[in-house]
């Protein structure tokens, strides 16, 4: 109940977050020179041509028009037409979300997972030589460029040991997947096709290994920082002064409180992940939403780049959301 | 209870931190001087073309091989640290100021303007910053000026709310009030008293954020939003080398790729010691 | 039958770059169902005493010696005999109950987890015995407690709870680390209490760790004296305390003020942070007996009398205080000034009339009434008072003074001026006449900034050139007896004493009108509180200026005050000169304040009185605010809000001020 009702006041405040998020993607593409009449019909094109394709796509008429056109749009789930295939931007981005979320979610689920097994590990033995090399591992992860680490990963794991996929699509063709939601392990798992899952999974494997090592870093470090701090607190010396076992210390004591700050940290870098993700999608030929946004902005295709970038927003909103939630479950001090 | 033991010995050593210091400024004093001296460290300019040689294997003439064009792998990735690390860093200093700026001036004065700019950051705050950073290059343009501007663009308001939130506690500290007893100014104890202590968590961030503008900087010329064509820069170079991978090249890719990560773990390094250091030091 | 026998411990602290001897041959005995004392001044080795106990030295630190318990030594055990030692030997009560207890996890869990650990119950048992061991310690409602997780405590119920925990464990030894820091003495008295019923009742052995020796001299059988990690004496509670043998004891007892407005002492230096185990007396450069050989060699613990053992050449003898000492109460020894009935001679300097302090929360609704309704004033030369337990508005009323809060309703007024008709920089000017020293001596100083930085900062913005600001603070830093090398320095290099003696130097550099002193000795250690105090009784002398000391220890107004005024939850419940406020106190708050404050002497000597409740307890009500906790409440106490009327000398706020001593009779 408590809960409901912290959502229910955390969604109100959304609201003019999101409003200002319609307001600046909107601008973004406008306010900001370049004209993608002219990147469509190419350098040959007369002005009449320009005019006539403008008027198409209602860029004739004046910016306040054209921002209410748009609001209007987004409350009835319109997000427009494609100016580059000319196919309606909520279908084409329908089929995009789900290879993407399944690539982002996986990952973040793993390193969290990563992070916190050996961030206490860290934790406990601190200022050891295990510790150390945790810590310099995870700083070198961070430090890697993401598209960089895929190509390496493909170079010795593709081309060196021949145990991954080629890097290009998601799924083999052959398992004849049908498609559900786009992400192709869940789908496969809802039909029930095993070849298929067992493609998903290979080819999710480098373009997650490449993730999980990017991402892993900041979350260790807040496990093992917050790890460290209980178990130099009062309370935790506490409760050892007064002889409890190990694995009740353990359990009870510090996995709980190390884990509080972890929430609000995990939804920064989904954030992140996600901006990953373009790069990636890119490297492995991925066809998910970050290729779909990315190719959408080269052209200045406006109601895709509108489109991706306010989904994206949403997206990194409800996470923040869902973290806040989270937070609040485990932290018994967070006032709701 | 073994443990606490140990937790308290590092929290009062700090022995790693300064060689996690110590390292990571040997590893940029080493980029930098790389940088500085590329010419005399290669004999092939940075876009000069060797017309007899295309993706020729390292060896002879081009110890790193050459890419696609005919360029010497070597000679670009020395080079392309001038241009990387001088954008990141200009980038971010950028963001520093500006960001740090805004940050005292909110958090100091409060009111309305406070509100008014915590709901600007807010709706930045909903965008990725890689996301936000790749559609503003993508729809500005490249070139170096652009590229600064949208790096500095994604990363200011970071510094505004850190900044923001550091001067609201400092505000509150009795050497603060104690000032104001003595008749100071509120320039007096804003410039004197609240912004020197405010910056601590500044000085840590601002190293570690340096790599982190490198690799986003790489990362848009890796997808071709980034400097004009032939300039040398590690991410246009690894993303020319891409092709290359498949078919098992592996020198037109992996040193751009390698320098650049040698560059962000000396940001990273030095970033994590001057953050352990101020754990330890309780501020 | 000895539990603890501690023998010849040292400790040595080893860290990159120092190295620190905090205990060098400590004896100490505690026996089964007697309370044992530790006292000394922080870094005296305390703590470090308590952790050896349980094994839980920190990092780095070497230790040699035995810790016996029950025979066996702790500091020999391996990993598995340390667990099931800790907490059923020996179990620690934490100095800071809040940060003791474990946020993420139940009140009910945390003592569960202990019972189950100890003595083998099953949690559906240990459920049970969790509620009775909360309703033991006084906690009403056990069950509902504990499902409540530690930040929803208060802080004597947290402390209560704290002891549960550690008594869960059903421990042979008790360590109480500080248990009363904090807490308001009505809760202190109850809190010691019920150490005393786990020595008696339980059959325990209680270490009792404090600095406050007036406050646990009642429910200790004996007390050890920690000076450096040195054990300087040891013995039954009431000859240590009343005729101690060791200078260091005679210096720190007579460095505490006391309610019966007995003298204090000035030792001079503080105590010092040895880096190995001491040669020679650690005392001797503090200690006015010392002679060559105590400078030489390490004097040996001998006895005097039968447990009583002193480890000095020269011990003294005889009552710590001159029995004929309460015949001067007022303006002591230090004071410098007149008695009270000359001050206020000169013209007023502040003026407070009928402030109204509200601190809105931010988001609507209510907020916190921090004041209502004051009125005060002080006159040039005079020496305000002001004294309550914390909460009251004691620190809300210094900032108003100041100006650093604006009033709601009412105003003041700083050298006939009201603060709140002026702006910008006549508002500035006008605030330097009303300075301020602070409770966080090292806190009130701006970290990056030099001493002479923050000495000078009042001149400099007062716009007064700077060869003369040098002059001026030459000039007052010679009046506060530091060294001109000082101002060099940052606060981080400063010792709390120092930093104490600079913030008055900075209230007192731009000759004010007033100065507020908040608190200015409840950071520091005992002998050098004595020191501050005695710095301020000579600085309030001055007759051009007013002051205000502010204090949540009665003792410590008694000194050198004129006035006193006495705060309750936001309201004056008393004002009136200081020996009649001490001697014959009309308002039953005040009486009660009095009753409970600890004492080494006479203490309070008139018919006393004690609340019913704790301030946390009682709840906010019409009418009288102390109406739900006083015993002589009576319907009309609990309808009407109260008015400062005359009584005598004192103006009281308790319309049976008159009958009260008739009903303490009864």
């Amino acid at each position: 109940m408590r809960i409901l009702r912290f959502l229910l006041t955390r969604l109100l405040q959304l609201v003019p977050v999101l409003a200002g998020v319609a307001v600046l993607t909107f601008l973004l593409v406008r306010v900001l020179p370049g004209d993608p009449i002219r990147t469509i019909l190419g350098p040959n094109a007369t002005e009449a041509d320009a005019a006539a394709a403008r008027a198409r796509f209602g860029l004739d008429q004046p910016l306040w028009r054209q921002f209410l056109d748009y609001l209007g749009g987004l409350f009835t789930g319109d997000f427009g037409t494609s100016i580059q295939s000319g196919a309606p931007v909520g279908s084409e981005m329908a089929v995009r979300i789900g290879p993407t979320m399944e690539l982002v979610v996986i990952s973040l689920a793993v390193a969290l997972v990563v992070a916190t097994v050996l961030g206490i590990w860290s934790a406990r033995h601190a200022g050891r030589f295990g510790d150390h090399t945790v810590r310099v591992a995870a700083l070198i992860g961070n430090s890697v460029p993401e598209f960089w680490l895929g190509l390496v990963l493909v170079l010795v794991v593709y081309n060196g040991l021949g145990w991954a996929p080629a890097p290009s699509g998601r799924v083999d063709p052959d398992t004849e997947l049908s498609l559900l939601t786009g992400a192709d392990l869940l789908d496969a798992a809802l039909t029930a096709n095993g070849p298929a899952f067992v493609s998903a999974l290979e080819h999710l494997m480098l373009p997650v290994a490449t993730l999980v090592i990017v991402i892993v870093a900041p979350l260790l470090r807040s496990v093992r920082a917050s790890a460290l701090e209980v178990l130099g607190s009062e309370a935790y010396t506490a409760a050892a002064a007064h002889g409890l076992r190990d694995r009740l210390l353990l359990r009870g004591y510090l996995l709980r409180a190390a884990l509080v700050r972890l929430p609000a940290l995990a939804a920064l870098v989904f954030g992140f992940a996600i901006g990953s993700t373009v790069l990636v999608e890119y490297v492995f030929s991925w066809q998910g939403f970050g290729q779909w946004a990315l190719r959408g902005l080269l052209y200045r295709d406006y109601p895709v780049v509108q489109a991706s970038v306010l989904v994206i927003a949403l997206f990194y909103v409800v996470v923040f959301l869902i973290a806040d939630v989270v937070h609040a479950i485990l932290d018994p001090r967070v006032r709701i | 209870m073994a443990e606490v033991a140990r937790v308290r010995e590092t929290g009062g050593g700090g022995r790693f931190a300064s060689s996690l210091i110590t390292a990571g400024s040997a590893v940029l004093i080493l980029v930098v001087l790389a940088a500085l001296f590329a010419p005399l460290l290669s004999s092939w300019g940075p876009e000069q073309i060797d017309p007899a040689a295309s993706l020729a294997p390292p060896g002879g003439a081009h110890p790193l091989g050459t890419d696609l064009n005919g360029m010497d792998v070597w000679s670009r990735a020395l080079h392309a640290a001038r241009l990387d690390l001088g954008i990141a860093v200009a980038a971010v200093a950028v963001a520093v100021v500006a960001g740090s700026l805004v940050g005292l001036v909110a958090g100091y004065r409060g009111g309305w303007a406070d509100d008014v700019l915590m709901r600007v950051l807010d709706v930045f705050q909903a965008f990725p910053t890689f996301i936000l950073a790749l559609a503003v290059a993508a729809l500005l343009g490249g070139g170096t000026a652009n590229l600064v501007a949208v790096i500095a663009l994604v990363n200011a308001p970071a510094y505004a709310r850190l900044v923001r939130a550091e001067v609201r506690s400092v505000r509150e500290l009795p050497f603060v009030e104690a000032s104001r007893t003595s008749g100071s100014s509120s320039w007096v104890v804003l410039w004197r008293h609240v912004l020197p202590n405010s910056l601590t968590p500044v000085r840590v961030i601002a190293p570690l954020n340096c790599g982190w503008a490198m690799l986003t900087l790489a990362g848009l010329s890796f997808l071709g939003l980034g400097v004009p064509v032939p300039t040398a820069e590690w991410g246009a170079m690894i993303s020319l080398g891409t092709g290359d991978v498949v078919a098992g090249r592996w020198w037109t890719s992996v040193p751009p790729g390698l320098f650049l990560l040698i560059c962000v773990l000396g940001f990273s390094l030095l970033g994590e010691g001057l953050q352990e250091r101020a754990d330890s030091t309780g501020r | 039958m000895t539990l603890l026998s501690i023998e010849d411990l040292f400790v040595v602290i080893r860290r990159p770059g120092r190295e620190v001897a905090a205990l060098s041959g400590v004896d100490l005995r505690v026996d089964a169902g007697e309370v044992v004392g530790l006292v000394g001044e922080s870094g005296g080795g305390k703590s470090m005493v308590a952790r050896s106990v349980v094994g839980l030295l920190p990092g780095g630190s070497q230790a040699t010696g035995r810790v016996l318990f029950e025979g066996a030594d702790v500091l020999r055990m391996d990993r598995s005999e340390l667990e099931a030692f800790r907490g059923k030997g020996a179990a620690i009560c934490f100095q800071n109950p809040r940060g003791a207890l474990s946020p993420t996890r139940t009140v009910g869990r945390q003592l569960v987890d202990r019972l189950v650990t100890h003595r083998a119950m099953t949690s559906g048992e240990a459920g049970e015995t969790a509620a009775e061991l909360l309703e033991s310690v006084g906690i009403r409602s056990p069950r509902r407690r504990l499902a409540a997780y530690p930040h929803e405590l208060s802080g004597g119920m947290a402390q209560r709870v704290m002891i549960s925990l550690a008594t869960g464990c059903a421990p042979g030894l008790l360590i109480a680390d500080e248990p009363t820091t904090g807490l308001d003495v009505t809760l202190t008295r109850e809190i010691l209490g019920r150490f005393r019923l786990a020595a008696n009742a339980e059959g325990r052995g209680v270490l009792l760790i404090s600095h406050d020796l007036a406050s646990i001299a009642e429910i200790c059988d004996r007390v050890v004296v920690l000076y450096a990690g040195t054990v300087v004496e040891t013995g039954p509670a009431a000859q240590v305390l009343n005729e101690p043998a060791h200078p260091y004891t005679r210096a720190l007892l007579r460095s505490v003020p006391d309610i019966d407005g007995r003298p204090v002492a000035v030792t001079r230096g503080s105590m010092p942070l040895l880096r190995r185990a001491p040669s020679s007396c650690p005392f001797a450069p503090r200690c006015a007996h010392a002679t060559e050989p105590c400078t030489r060699e390490r004097p040996v613990t001998g006895d005097l009398a039968h447990d009583w053992r002193v480890a000095c050449l020269h011990p003294r003898s005889g009552p710590v205080v001159e029995p004929a000492a309460p015949a001067s109460p007022s303006r002591t020894s230090a004071g410098e000034g007149g008695d009270g009935g000359d001050a206020g001679d000169g013209g007023e300097v502040l003026r407070v009339e009928d402030a109204h302090v509200v601190y809105r929360s931010r988001f609507g609704g209510g907020g916190h009434h921090a004041l209502r309704g004051v009125s005060l004033s002080v006159a040039a030369g005079e020496t305000l008072g002001v004294v309550g337990e914390s909460g009251c508005g004691k620190s809300t009323l210094a900032r108003l003074m100041l100006g650093l809060v604006a009033p709601s309703r009412g105003h003041v007024e700083v050298a006939g001026r009201t603060l709140s008709r002026v702006r910008g920089r006549k508002l500035r000017r006008l605030r330097t006449r009303a300075q301020m020293v602070f409770q966080d001596p090292v806190g009130s100083l701006s970290p990056r900034r030099t001493v002479e930085d923050a000495i000078g900062e009042p001149l400099r913005a007062a716009g007064v050139p700077a060869g003369e600001v040098a002059v001026r603070v030459a000039r007052v830093l010679e009046r506060m007896e530091l060294d001109p090398s000082i101002l060099r320095r940052r606060p981080h290099e400063l010792s709390g004493g120092q930093a104490q003696r600079i913030g008055i130097a900075r209230a007192l550099v731009g000759d004010p009108d007033l100065i507020v002193f908040d608190e200015p000795t409840s950071a520091l250690d005992v002998t050098v509180q004595a020191q501050i105090l005695k710095v301020i009784a000579e600085v309030s002398g001055d007759r051009s200026r007013g002051s205000v000391l502010i204090s949540h220890d009665l003792a410590t107004v008694r000194g050198f005050c004129d006035r006193i005024v006495v705060l309750y939850l936001g309201r004056i419940v008393e004002e009136g000169p200081v020996d009649e406020v001490f001697g014959n106190p009309r308002h039953p708050y005040t009486r009660a304040l009095l009753s409970g404050a600890p004492s080494l002497g006479a203490g309070f000597t008139g018919p006393r009185v004690e609340l019913t409740k704790d301030l946390e307890e009682a709840d906010a009500a019409d009418g009288c605010a102390l109406a739900p906790r006083c015993p002589f409440a009576t319907a009309e106490c609990r309808e009407r809000e109260q008015e400062l009327r005359p009584h005598g000398a004192s103006r009281v706020a308790c319309h049976r001020a008159a009958e009260i001593p008739a009903l303490i009779e009864r």
